[in-house]
């Protein structure tokens, strides 16, 4: 509903998300309310203390799942806009790793929408993240994307433990 | 003038932990015409056995959208090996 698809921002970034940028984006008279989600670097990981964070992309390809998350939540919620955007690189301790705003005329689409597309992303985004701790560095647990078409057999449903 | 090919080339593409397992982050691979992804990922396995380990806990694509493992290939195709991912 609302605005046509282009009106969406979708990006991977280099450096600081300009979170209000996005926010001011989305907003508009027509709208109600805004959702966002604010994702940050922790200082920790299972009990260890971390130093900092790096992350890569598979560009590409993360840009067109982004979009079409975007897509989905209009598919799915009486939303207005949405702008998604992924820093990577190194990022320190409190800095803002993932950023999604969602304007709609009403607080539940927004939020629904908004939780929505942070799980999704989590999930299906091919992004990895690299923990940089005192005593080493590891590639992050994640979750397997699931492949479209395939039967449960050729498909692994569970991550091996690790 | 075009023979039939015997054997195609393709764009191959490692990420996350996957790419320090592999040494590289892209190389252009020649397979047979007829090659699906996992065939290509049982020729790179055996050139470098560690690969092999991390067949269960990867998902693959094919330029840019992920693929069954028995995708066939076709010429030029940009094949993307990808470990659970972790953004966010």
């Amino acid at each position: 509903m609302g605005a046509p698809l282009s009106d969406d921002v979708v990006l991977l970034v280099p450096d600081a998300i300009d979170v209000n940028g996005l926010m001011a984006h989305v907003r508009a008279d027509e709208d109600g309310a805004i959702v966002t989600f604010d994702g940050f670097v922790r200082n920790e990981s299972h009990g260890r203390r971390t130093l900092y964070l790096d992350y890569e992309a598979y560009e590409s390809m993360a840009v067109a799942k982004m979009q079409e998350i975007a897509a989905q939540l209009r598919e799915k919620y009486a939303i207005h806009r949405v702008a998604i955007a992924h820093r990577l690189g190194r990022l320190e301790i409190g800095e803002t790793s993932v950023f999604i705003a969602v304007s709609a005329p009403h607080r539940a689409a927004a939020f629904d929408a908004c939780r929505y597309a942070i799980d999704t992303l989590k999930r299906t985004v091919p992004i990895w993240k690299k923990e940089y701790f005192e005593d080493g560095a590891v590639w992050a647990d994640g979750e397997l994307p699931p492949i479209p078409g395939t039967t449960p057999a050729a498909t692994p449903t569970a991550k091996p433990a690790s | 003038m075009a023979p039939t090919a015997q054997t195609i080339r393709v764009k191959v593409l490692f990420f996350g932990r996957l790419k320090d397992v592999a040494g590289l982050a892209e190389e252009s691979c020649e397979v047979a015409d007829g090659a699906t992804i996992e065939s290509l990922f049982a020729e790179l396995a055996k050139r470098n056995g560690e690969l092999a380990r991390f067949r269960p806990s990867l998902v693959a694509s094919r330029n840019q959208e992920f693929a069954a493992w028995n995708t066939p290939l076709r010429a030029h195709d940009e094949v993307a090996f990808l470990p659970p991912v972790s953004g966010g």
